[in-house]
């Protein structure tokens, strides 16, 4: 009996024992096979529950001017956005997002039956309507935090600076010149995160910036709106269809103006003419008309061949050329070189440059610029058209040498215009002074860019005295003279070329270029006036806004009248001649 | 044994720290960016309230100005 209930009690223990064995093999097994076999997907499938992927889009750089304000920022939104598989009633979805962000509900309808894994609702939402959207506690819908583009100057210096598209890529201007400087990069950041899913930096951990570089502008905010307002008067004084100027620093070649008139509005550029989109200062070649007598003039003085007070006879008004004949305004006879440049004689601009011949008058134009990109930093640039002299007819000889016949840009024209300002030294054009990082630190500075000698320092000083008599009484130019402070410019005055090809009768461009103070240039002027009404020689038209643009400039930038030494100016009473 | 009990409560008491530390860091994070996010908009708003524009519309209408004219321009010595 005692030996059967040991028995009885042995075999239990063992089953015990066995049963144990088997658990615990079991457990080793499993643990082993978790471990070994499972362990990294076990690892990843933890890592997943406590680890946030985080997808960064870095901030656009901002666009400065010379003063650093702000010309072009980026600002966070929130885009609205479905994963149309993710949601169970789509109909409902739609007529409730459709009544949230005042939408067409059959279009949302449309967007949410599409087989896509992902579609967008709506870009760059209001806060207003992601707030709504928001209350709706709907599944599949996504609010994704992007950047969008925000010019708060509004249309100041539009068609410089460009715009982006809705994905923030530069389509324009500097924005898109300067693309890869300005854009953002993407990047990944993986942050813990705990067990309600809140997010979790741990120390020594910071959030990586992926932000474009910054650029500064040449281009001065105060500048910008003196011209664009000197501009937009101008253009409705005279209901011309648009208008140009250009404000830049002769001896440096930095652009601290350009405008354009009429005017769009960067924040909501589909709502105006994409016309009015382009920098038509850097794309736009026109003739010139009279303002290229300056350069038959520097290249009659350069060449040795006569003084601005050698004489020519401008034959009494009218000069056949083959089978055309060119006219004067005004009968003249006997005109010097400067005489020729102050009255604007078109005759006495053929008599000078058949005295220079085609060849050194090709090559001073040349030298100028003129038929060659300045190379500004900005995009479409044309190169205007100088035909090579050797396919130059005696006529069109002629004709160049009053700026017929021959195409140049804005930017060209003033660019060689401040040669002459600048003692002959012809410098590059640019519009950007600076790219920085994102913390504010100089990663590229843009210095001025001497391109060559034009003109020796003799023959600009001479060509610049000539400018300066158009100013004066009997010249063309009398309505740019400034109170206090010396001018040297010249009108221009061409018509426009039809679609045919030919010139088209009552449409003219009115232009003057010049600059002050003629003893130490600070500022050149061009302006540019397209179809003006009623009135259109340069002296009546353009004459006047450069008179504006360079009197609240040069107050502007404390430069003191004649006689005047020192840097602070200050007004003392409002007068009324304002 | 006294000593190792002690270990392991310094040693869990610092953890809690350590996690405590990460959610502040963590707060501040949040706070820092939406300080950023606030000056931007200042900034903005500060370059809008300066534009040229706005300033002559003030100085012309509200407090009757004008720009000045070489004679009534003063060189300070």
């Amino acid at each position: 009996m005692t030996s059967t209930k040991e028995k009885y009690i042995k075999f239990r223990i063992l089953l015990v024992a066995v049963a144990f064995s088997l658990f615990f093999t079991a457990i080793g097994l499993k643990a082993a096979y978790l471990q070994i076999y499972q362990g990294t997907w076990l690892s990843q499938l933890a890592a997943d529950q406590y680890e946030k992927s985080l997808k960064l889009s870095g901030k656009r750089g901002t666009i400065y001017d010379r003063n650093l304000t702000e010309m072009a920022v980026s600002i966070q939104v929130t885009s609205i956005a479905a994963y149309p598989g993710q949601i169970q009633n789509r109909k409902g979805a739609a007529r409730a997002l459709a009544k949230a962000l005042k939408m067409n509900h059959r279009t949302l309808r449309k967007k949410l039956a599409s087989h896509k894994s992902f579609v967008w609702i709506k870009r760059q939402a209001t806060p207003r309507e992601v707030e709504n959207v928001k209350r709706l506690k709907l599944k599949g819908i996504g609010f994704i935090p992007e950047y969008n583009r925000f010019y708060p100057n509004k249309t100041l210096a539009a068609q410089a600076i460009g715009f982006t598209g809705i994905d923030g890529n530069g389509l324009e201007g500097v924005e898109y010149n300067y693309d890869s400087y300005l854009k953002g990069e993407n990047g990944n950041f993986t942050q813990l995160r705990d067990a309600l899913g809140h997010g979790f930096v741990s120390a020594g951990e910071k959030l990586p910036d992926y932000s474009g570089s910054n650029i500064q502008l040449t281009i001065d905010r105060t500048v910008q709106y003196i011209a664009e307002r000197a501009l937009e008067e101008t253009v409705t004084k005279f209901s011309a269809n648009s208008g140009i100027a250009i404000v830049m620093v002769p001896r440096s070649g930095a652009i601290l103006a350009m405008a354009h008139y009429p005017l769009f509005n960067p924040n909501v550029f589909r709502g105006f003419n994409s016309n009015d989109w382009r920098n038509r200062a850097i794309t736009d070649p026109f003739e010139p008309g009279s303002t290229m007598k300056i350069f038959s003039a520097a290249a009659a003085i350069e060449s040795g061949g006569s003084s601005p007070s050698t004489i020519f006879f401008c034959e009494n008004g009218a000069y056949r050329i083959g089978k055309k004949v060119v006219h004067d305004l005004d009968a003249y006879g006997w005109l010097s070189l400067q005489q020729i440049i102050k009255y604007s004689s078109n005759i006495g601009a053929i008599k000078i440059s058949e005295m220079v011949g085609p060849e050194r008058l090709h090559d001073t134009l040349s030298d100028f610029g003129f038929g060659t990109k300045t190379g500004i930093d900005c995009p479409g640039e044309t190169t205007g058209s100088l035909a090579p002299y050797n396919r130059w007819s005696r006529m069109d000889a002629s004709a160049i040498s009053f700026g017929h016949g021959i195409s140049v840009s804005p930017i060209q024209l003033i660019t060689a215009v401040s040669a002459i300002a600048n003692n002959g030294i012809l410098m590059k054009p640019y519009l950007v002074e600076a790219i920085t990082d994102r913390y504010g630190r100089v990663v590229h500075s843009f210095e001025p860019q001497k391109i060559r000698r034009v003109v020796s320092e003799e023959t600009a000083r001479m060509v610049s005295n000539i400018m300066k008599t158009v100013i004066s009484k009997g010249g063309t130019g009398t309505r740019a003279a400034l109170e206090g402070y010396s001018v040297s410019g010249k009108t221009g005055t061409a018509k426009k070329i039809s679609e045919e090809g030919t010139y088209a009768e009552g449409k003219y461009v009115s232009s003057f270029v010049g600059y002050t103070p003629v003893e130490n240039p600070e500022i050149s002027v061009l302006v540019i006036i397209d179809e003006p009404q009623d009135k259109y020689y340069g002296g009546l038209v353009a004459a006047p806004a450069f008179r504006t643009i360079a009197r609240e400039t040069l107050n502007y930038l404390n430069i003191p009248p004649r006689g005047g030494n020192n840097q602070l100016a200050v007004s003392h009473q409002a007068g009324s001649n304002g | 044994m006294v000593i190792f009990i002690a270990e392991l409560l310094i040693y869990t008491w610092s953890r809690v720290q350590c996690t405590q530390i990460g959610y502040e860091i963590t707060q501040a994070g949040g706070v820092h960016q939406k300080s950023i996010t606030l000056q931007n908009n200042l900034k903005i708003e500060l370059a809008q309230l300066k534009s040229p524009e706005r300033i002559v519309k003030i100085a012309r209408d509200q407090l009757g100005l004008i720009m000045p004219g070489p004679e009534q321009t003063i060189v300070m010595p």
